[in-house]
């Protein structure tokens, strides 16, 4: 009976197991919330003792919730009376709540996350939560249309064992968003919807995905970095070289001031990804410039078409300037093996690799002023730089010849030497 | 006018005496002879570092900021530049080559006995000469290898008991290797060492010219050399057969295996992996290697600097150690003690090379 009784106050089941009490009014959110250190928890001595695993269950993790670490109880999202060991100490009267409906959770959870004073208690630069931004997010929208099969707090943060987004058991801390986004972006749960399904697969190969789970590059984006994680949104066209720019800044901001920008927004094409694409992009090459093969320029401008023109323009010199970077690179590595000083030749071919950088950026403006005024920057760099190492080559060949040279003058002045040793020694002969 | 000109200088600087000085000198021919002319091509290389390096100090900055750009700028712009460079270092070490090569040979044929001891004493203070300017010029260039190669060196002196760490004070101008080291090693290099060499070098050669060459003990009980060669012409032109034969060897070396700038020292970074110093304190940093940390209680590297120190003293007192007729027990333990120390520098420089460890 006891069991029963707790089930049906609980109201555990569906897609929100247990979350938090129901928001307290906000004067006294503190109050509700901080049952102290010392205060009694008279829930997790019962609870823990109950058979059914979803009554005792939440008590397993508790104790390392970061709730509970804070000194914080059951009573603060489910309110009752912790020091009271009967059953009465779930009586409604006595302001017990139960859990909370899955549509009010994230109401619940914002009545002290949303709160930057009570926030300021445990942390003094706390991350505040916002319900305007959750709010923009889809999940809240079809919560708001009455659609509870989509994640609330509780789907991405865990319940009653809650952690810290830096430990790396939270579900979401950076390395696990991903896999945590797909336990519902799932071809099975997303039965029935428009939403594609295949992200994290296509994610795990791209650059991105490669970085942060195999080089383990804390920097590299998850899910959340582009579609935000409280205010998650598909980006639209005009969005993702924002998106994008966030980490890749020149690009993106060449990118926004571009025509191009304008014309594929004008045309519906969603921006960087047309030539990079999105959840599965590979790292970037210098053949993506290019009309054939992994060329991605001939994607769209079709021949004859202004862009075709300055793509001719751009793409054999281009192209002209990396065999110019790579002929002075290994000329200079050759004069290298043959001990040649070539610290200055490097310093150029330095400059001429920055510069390669910098054409790379460029060409995210679409301008082909501003990418010749690049490439005309590195090509003379590249230049210097070959021309540096052909002359150490040709000084190289000056030293042998000048060595040759004077060992047979050395040679010849032994010889007469010898030949006047002789004759002081043997005057007659 | 040509007979004029040769009466009134002859006047003037004396030198009838001086011709009458160079026919009368005349050099032993036996099977030893070969040795002589070591000496002559210590000083023919002596000859190549002063005419050289006069020529580096017209480009040279011996300061932290400019002097590896500006032996950069040698080895690049300079016409030529990296030729005088890498002849100066060449040569160096060929000088030390020699005078080693010099210096062993003149302990095993005995030329230190009697009247020439000061000859040996003068001979092995050029060679201590020899070996500072080495390790002063090394830093020059301010490369990293230089640095920390420095560094090392230094620390060495320090261990040493009582004056160490004043001479490390001294010698690094501070704590540390700065700025302020490198040109203080540059004074040194460019001045001070080169008024002594040349006071002590004139010394050395005025004792060579009056007490003549030595002949070996076993030549002379065999007899005696078996005739004499003038000095001028016979032994100087086969002396300078020689020379260009060097000339020869510095020029190949220069030429197929420039001398390396390597990169510009950096005090804050850390010192790069199998860093060894200059090949001629190649057995001096062996053995201090291999010694254990501690030996009867006593520091292991204190006790290797006391023993080096000790060798050298005796080295250098060999004259008054010796039998002053170079025969008998005596000088036959001076001539095994010679052959020791020959293996025992020939195999510690090998080890350092080898890559042993301790």
């Amino acid at each position: 009976m006891t069991q029963v009784a707790a089930l049906l106050v609980l109201g555990l089941g569906g897609l929100a197991p247990v979350a938090h009490a129901a928001p307290p009014g906000a004067a006294d959110t503190a109050a509700a919330m901080h049952a102290g250190p010392a205060a009694k928890n008279t829930c997790l001595d019962c609870h823990r003792q109950l058979d059914d695993p979803r009554l005792s269950g939440p008590t397993k993790h508790f104790p390392e919730d970061i709730h509970a670490t804070h000194g914080l109880g059951c009573v603060g999202c489910h309110g009752g009376n912790p020091n009271d060991p009967e059953m009465t100490a779930m009586d409604p009267d006595k302001g017990f709540k139960g859990a909370p409906a899955r549509k009010d959770i994230a109401e619940m959870c914002a009545s002290c996350h949303a709160n930057a004073e009570y926030m300021k208690r445990y942390n003094p630069q706390p991350y505040i939560f916002s319900m305007a931004e959750f709010r923009t997010s889809v999940h809240c929208k079809k919560i708001a249309e009455g659609d509870l099969k989509v994640a609330t707090c509780t789907n991405c943060h865990g319940v009653h064992g809650i952690l810290p987004p830096r430990d790396p058991r939270s579900p979401v801390y950076h390395a696990n968003v991903p896999f945590t986004c797909a336990k519902c972006h799932n071809a099975e749960y997303m039965k029935g919807r428009t939403v594609p399904t295949n992200q994290l697969a296509l994610w795990r190969e791209s650059v991105h995905g490669v970085a942060l789970l195999v080089k383990g590059d804390m920097s590299a984006p998850a899910c959340n970095n582009c579609h935000g994680n409280h205010g998650a949104v598909p980006p639209k066209t005009r969005d993702i070289s924002v998106v994008c720019g966030n980490c890749h800044g020149r690009e993106g901001e060449l990118f926004a001031k571009s025509k191009v920008a304008e014309t594929l927004e004008f045309e519906g094409k969603r921006g960087c990804v047309t030539c990079h694409s999105n959840h599965g992009i590979r790292p970037p090459t210098d053949a993506m410039v290019g009309t054939t093969g992994e060329g991605v320029c001939g994607r769209c401008h079709a021949a004859g078409s202004p862009g075709e023109r300055a793509a001719a323009v751009i793409i054999p010199r281009f192209h002209g300037f990396k065999a110019s970077l790579a002929r002075a690179d290994s000329l200079i590595g050759v004069a290298d093996r043959l001990g040649m000083e070539t610290a200055s030749g490097r310093e150029q071919l330095k400059q001429a690799n920055d510069a390669l950088v910098g054409l790379r950026a460029a060409i995210h403006s679409f301008s082909l002023p501003a990418i010749e005024t690049a490439m005309a920057e590195g090509e003379g760099l590249a230049g210097k730089a070959e021309g540096e190492a052909r002359e150490a080559l040709r000084d190289w060949r000056n030293r042998r010849l000048g060595l040759a040279l004077s060992l047979v003058v050395i040679a010849a002045l032994i010889v007469l030497l010898v030949a006047r040793i002789r004759q002081a020694e043997h005057p007659t002969a | 006018m040509r007979g004029r000109l040769k009466e009134w200088l002859s006047d003037r600087l004396g030198l009838e005496s001086l011709q009458h000085l160079a026919e009368k000198k005349d050099i032993p021919v036996h099977r030893h002879t070969f040795w002589y002319y070591w000496g002559g091509m210590t000083l023919f290389l002596f000859g190549i570092q002063v005419a050289t390096g006069i020529l580096l100090l017209l480009y040279y900055r011996a300061s932290a900021d400019e002097a590896y750009e500006s032996v950069r700028f040698i080895m690049t712009k300079v016409s030529f530049g990296w030729l005088i460079r890498s002849i100066h270092s060449w040569s160096a070490n060929l000088m030390i080559g020699a005078a080693m090569v010099h210096m062993f040979s003149t302990f095993l044929m005995k030329a230190y006995r009697s009247p020439r001891e000061v000859t040996w004493l003068s001979g092995m203070v050029l060679l201590g000469l020899a070996l500072a300017f080495g390790f002063s010029g090394y830093l020059l260039p301010w490369n990293q290898l230089a640095f920390f190669a420095t560094k090392v060196g230094t620390d060495i002196t320090g261990a040493v008991p009582v004056v160490g760490n004043f001479m490390l004070r001294f010698l690094r101008g501070g704590e540390h290797i700065s700025g302020g080291t490198l040109t203080r090693f540059f004074g040194f290099h460019v001045a001070i060492l080169p008024a002594l060499a040349t006071a002590i070098l004139g010394i050395h050669l005025y004792l060579v010219q009056r007490h003549g060459m030595s002949v070996p003990p076993s030549v002379e009980d065999a007899g005696g050399p078996s005739r004499r060669m003038k000095f001028v012409p016979h032994f100087v032109l086969r002396d300078m057969v020689g020379w260009l034969a060097a000339l020869g060897l510095l020029a190949l070396l220069s030429a197929l295996f420039p001398w390396e700038l390597g990169i510009k020292a950096d005090p804050y970074a850390s010192a790069p992996a199998g860093i060894k110093p200059e090949w001629y304190f190649g057995w001096m940093f062996q053995t201090l290697r291999m010694l254990p940390s501690h030996i009867l209680g006593i520091e292991g590297e204190l006790v290797g600097i006391l023993g080096i120190g000790l060798g050298a003293t005796v080295w250098l007192l060999a004259p008054f150690l010796d039998d002053p007729r170079g025969r008998g027990q005596r000088a036959r333990l001076m001539t095994a003690l010679g052959a020791v120390a020959i293996v025992y520098v020939v195999g510690f420089t090998l080890l350092v090379y080898r890559g042993a460890k301790p």
